[in-house]
């Protein structure tokens, strides 16, 4: 038997994956012909997925250079009647803003679909945004899965359903959804393949002021036809108790918490339950229902109060005399769990909880404080590493010669090289958005007479870091702007971009250079360094904060992950540095305290180096006062 | 039928504790049992906490352990064992690796490192019983390094208590690696599984 894949077409066959790949067999199914994304983490598995099997399956996915482009990709297919996904984390979303808030007036020909990937607590993002509000603005309707099969399903639905109503869809995915693992039955794969066809059509298509009057009402059309559909989805299910008093409206994966809860609590029979697999428009007729069965009603979310405020007014305007829950028992930070729907709905039936959690949180407090502090840390060999260094030795010789108080500033942006904000590099004043660095810097030249040198990597600078180094040649700021080359998106999984060479389906192409566009844009000062050869780099930096304007700096090194794996392939040796102890100076730990790589490790008072861990970068040896650091 | 039955598995970024979810999901789904599962990859993936949480059962719906409801955790590492207390009750049996990875902000003294005493007074207090193996050496024992994931599987089984049948989990073990690796693995599987037995006898 061929084994079953991602990609078999095996309808009633179970299959054990991620999340993320359940989304995208959702999309394969549907037939999806056009996909494309930028990576973020919870949601770049989907692209993964999709691109390994695009040439098998006659589909077109690409890794656009930001998410605005990769939503106009999927807009324009869709446009051209063929079906197509865009694919993005919560805040990428903000950057496909702009043609998301027309594309809902234009509609929708061939499905369309915006996955949007949240995430609560913030797992690997910067903030916790809930972009069930982007999609109110736009009139989008939003399905949210509670389980991995239903992200699957909904994901092959939404196509049907945006064709059928003609509107754009949101698949709203979140982490513990993205990245959770279960199994899934397998449905039918659809072949059909579609021939884009662009059909003239002005009033629909350009975007004057008259054709957004002409089309706002449409749209609202639409989307009442979606408000009235959504009650007899199978998504959205109301299952009501003889004589309940307590109604749980659970929205998403809430609802997995909630049948958790109530199990736990043994009070199945006692509670109505309205699951919500479309938060907007939410099912008016259904939740009517529940509300007028009820006393009171307990609005399961995650995030914002979302659907809780809807349900307030529904029952406003429909004068039930129900009392409305939610964020008042339920947090509006993280995620929720079996747990907190337990406590609340325990709360709410005074009955008592299962398990005796003050003493599980009594023990988890004294235990927090013997804990060590683990974060994340840049890889032994991460070319980052040198390259913060490098920067940190070059703005301060140039500050000191500013004056004692001045203190150079270092705006950071976010990519690996965000994990040296931690000591011993502390290597980020600053990070708030893709690019932000660049910008940010633009910013800090208006009001502060201290060096700056921000930072970002290769891929956020075709992302959004070319505009704000436009910025800041047109207005003269006096910026050093480092471009961490690693030839990657590594934090997000090592995707391709346009600094690779290869595309999302691993075609050759043309390979960009972050140097000739800085040049281009007419910056002066413009070097590229070899991050390794830390003396080297240090001097460039420092010549670049000295250069009057702004000026740019490419420090250069494939990632050492990607690098071992290449090594690995050429079946070439990685010679592993060592310490000589009759050298090292027990006491200085300079090596670890500048570096902090992970290779490095203290055995009692010796320094030593593990030599699995060890890729031969070489800098701890530059850095070593008592050249006590030797290859092996 | 299996109603629950929830293993959570706690290391560092690197040890493999994706790699060994994804083998007993699997495993799980060729004996025909419901599985539910999730992680927390993120960054955590350089270095940092990692954790993966194995949910099997026909009354199993959310991706996570409920507080206090963990049947067997797996610490890959003993501090991060430590780190995941909450979800253990007096029900629990837990499996811990004593080999250590010290996190770096130990050696810069921004954190200490427990010691092995404090670990198993806190841990003794929160679950039922506590199984202790050096998972590094056996894995090298086994002919591989890299095989303490798989120690730690075969450790797991050696409960006694999974759902899932020995001879699937091994099966999933030969295919999931080359065939010059399979044996190596088997080798740290059985390894880990009497160790393990002989420990809860
Ligand atoms: C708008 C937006 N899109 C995507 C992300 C997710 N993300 C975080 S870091 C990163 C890539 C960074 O790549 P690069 O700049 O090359 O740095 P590297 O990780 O390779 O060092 C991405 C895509 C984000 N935080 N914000
Ligand atoms: S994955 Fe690559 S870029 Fe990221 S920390 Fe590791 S070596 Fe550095
Ligand atoms: S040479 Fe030094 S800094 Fe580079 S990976 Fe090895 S131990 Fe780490």
């Amino acid at each position: 038997m061929k084994e079953l894949t991602i990609s078999s077409d095996a309808p009633g066959q179970r299959l054990f994956v991620l999340g993320n790949e359940a989304i995208a067999r959702g999309a394969i199914e549907a037939g999806v012909q056009v996909a494309a994304a930028y990576p973020g983490t919870p949601s770049s598995e989907i692209t993964e997925t999709l691109a390994a099997v695009a040439k098998e399956l006659d589909m077109y996915v690409e890794w656009s250079t930001n998410e605005k482009v990769a939503f106009e990709v999927a807009l324009a297919a869709s446009i051209c009647g063929v079906r197509a996904l865009a694919s993005m984390k919560h805040v990428g979303v903000n950057v496909a803003h702009d043609p998301l808030m027309t594309a809902s007036y234009i509609g929708a020909k061939g499905g369309l679909v915006l996955l949007s990937a949240d995430d609560p607590w913030a797992w690997s993002s910067q903030n916790e945004q809930d972009n069930r509000y982007i999609a109110e603005q736009g009139y989008i309707p939003v399905l949210e899965p509670s389980s991995v099969q239903e992200a699957k399903d909904m994901m092959a639905d939404a196509f049907k359903l945006s064709e059928q109503f003609r509107q754009l869809f949101m698949l709203r995915s979140v982490t513990r959804i993205g990245h959770a693992r279960s199994d899934i039955t397998l449905g039918e794969i659809s072949r059909e393949r579609r021939k884009g066809q662009f059909i003239k059509d002005r009033t629909r298509l350009v975007y004057t002021p008259r054709e957004a009057r002409i089309n706002k009402p449409l749209m609202l059309e639409r989307f009442e036809k979606i408000k009235k559909a959504v009650n007899t989805l199978p998504y959205n299910q109301l299952k009501l108790a003889d004589g309940a008093k307590l109604g749980i409206i659970a929205c998403g994966l809430s609802y997995s918490y909630t049948l958790e809860a109530v199990k736990w609590l043994e009070i199945e029979d006692r509670v109505s339950i309205l699951k919500i697999g479309t938060p907007h428009p939410l099912p008016e007729e259904l939740v009517i229902k529940l509300l007028k069965s009820v006393k009171e009603v307990l609005v399961a979310e995650e995030l914002d109060p979302f659907v809780e405020l809807h349900v307030k007014a529904i029952a406003g305007e429909h004068n039930i005399p129900v009392k409305i829950h939610g964020k008042d028992l339920l947090p509006r930070i993280g995620e929720l769990s079996a747990r907190k729907v337990t406590e609340a709905v325990a709360r709410l039936t005074k009955t008592k909880t299962p398990v005796d959690f003050a003493s599980i949180d009594k023990l988890e407090q004294e235990t927090a404080p013997l804990l060590p502090w683990r974060p994340p840390a840049l890889c032994p060999g991460c070319p980052h590493r040198a390259s913060h260094y490098a920067i940190r030795v070059a703005s301060r010789r140039v500050a000191r010669d500013l004056g004692k108080e001045v203190e150079a500033i270092y705006p950071g942006d976010i990519g690996c090289y965000a994990l040296g904000y931690n000591p011993p590099q502390e290597a980020s004043d600053t990070i708030i958005c893709m690019g932000g660095s660049f910008g940010i810097a633009n910013g800090l030249a208006r009001v502060v007479d201290a060096p700056i040198v921000a930072h970002l990597g290769d891929s956020t600078f075709f992302h959004s870091g070319i505009p704000p180094l436009v910025n800041a040649v047109y207005n003269k700021a006096n910026i050093t702007m480092m471009i961490l080359d690693n030839s990657a998106t590594a934090m997000t999984g090592f995707q391709p971009h346009p600094g690779t060479g290869y595309t999302a389906m691993g075609d050759e192409t043309v390979l960009l250079k972050p140097e000739d566009i800085a040049r281009a844009c007419g910056v002066k000062f413009v070097e590229v360094v070899d991050p390794f050869n830390l003396k080297e780099a240090a001097e460039t930096i420092e010549k670049a904060i000295r250069f009057e304007g702004p000026a740019v700096v490419v420090s250069r090194r494939l990632c050492a992950i990607i690098d071992q794996r290449e090594r690995k392939k050429r079946k070439e040796e990685t010679i592993p540095y060592r310490v000589d102890q009759d050298k090292c100076n027990r006491k200085c730990n300079a090596c670890i305290e500048l570096l902090g790589c992970p290779a490095i490790i203290k055995e009692g008072t010796k320094t030593v180096i593990d030599s699995s861990l060890c890729t031969g970068c070489g800098i701890c040896a530059q850095v070593c006062p008592y050249k006590a650091i030797v290859p092996e | 039928m299996v109603k629950e039955f929830n293993i959570l598995i706690t290391g560092v970024g690197g040890q493999g504790v994706i790699l060994m979810s994804e083998l007993l999901g699997r495993a799980a789904v060729t004996d025909k049992l419901r599985v539910r599962g999730s992680e927390i990859l993120g960054m955590a993936v350089r270095g940092g906490s990692v954790t993966s949480a194995i949910r099997i059962g026909e009354e199993v719906y959310g991706p996570l352990i409920p507080t206090g409801k963990c049947n067997t955790l797996v610490g890959m590492e003993p501090s991060e064992a430590l780190r995941n207390i909450a979800c253990l009750s007096k029900s629990s049996l837990v499996i811990i690796n004593t080999a250590v990875t010290t996190p770096f902000t130990v050696f810069i003294g921004e954190s200490n490192y427990p010691s092995p005493e404090e670990i198993l007074e806190k841990l003794g207090k929160a679950s039922g019983r506590i199984v202790q193996l050096d998972a590094a050496k056996t894995a090298q024992d086994a002919g591989s390094r890299l095989a303490i994931n798989i120690v730690m599987l075969g450790a797991l089984f050696g409960t006694g208590q999974l759902p899932i049948k020995i001879d699937t989990i091994k099966e999933t073990i030969r295919e999931r690696f080359p065939a010059k690796l399979a044996p190596v693995n088997i080798r740290a599987f059985d390894l880990g599984y009497e160790t393990c037995r002989q420990a809860v006898k």
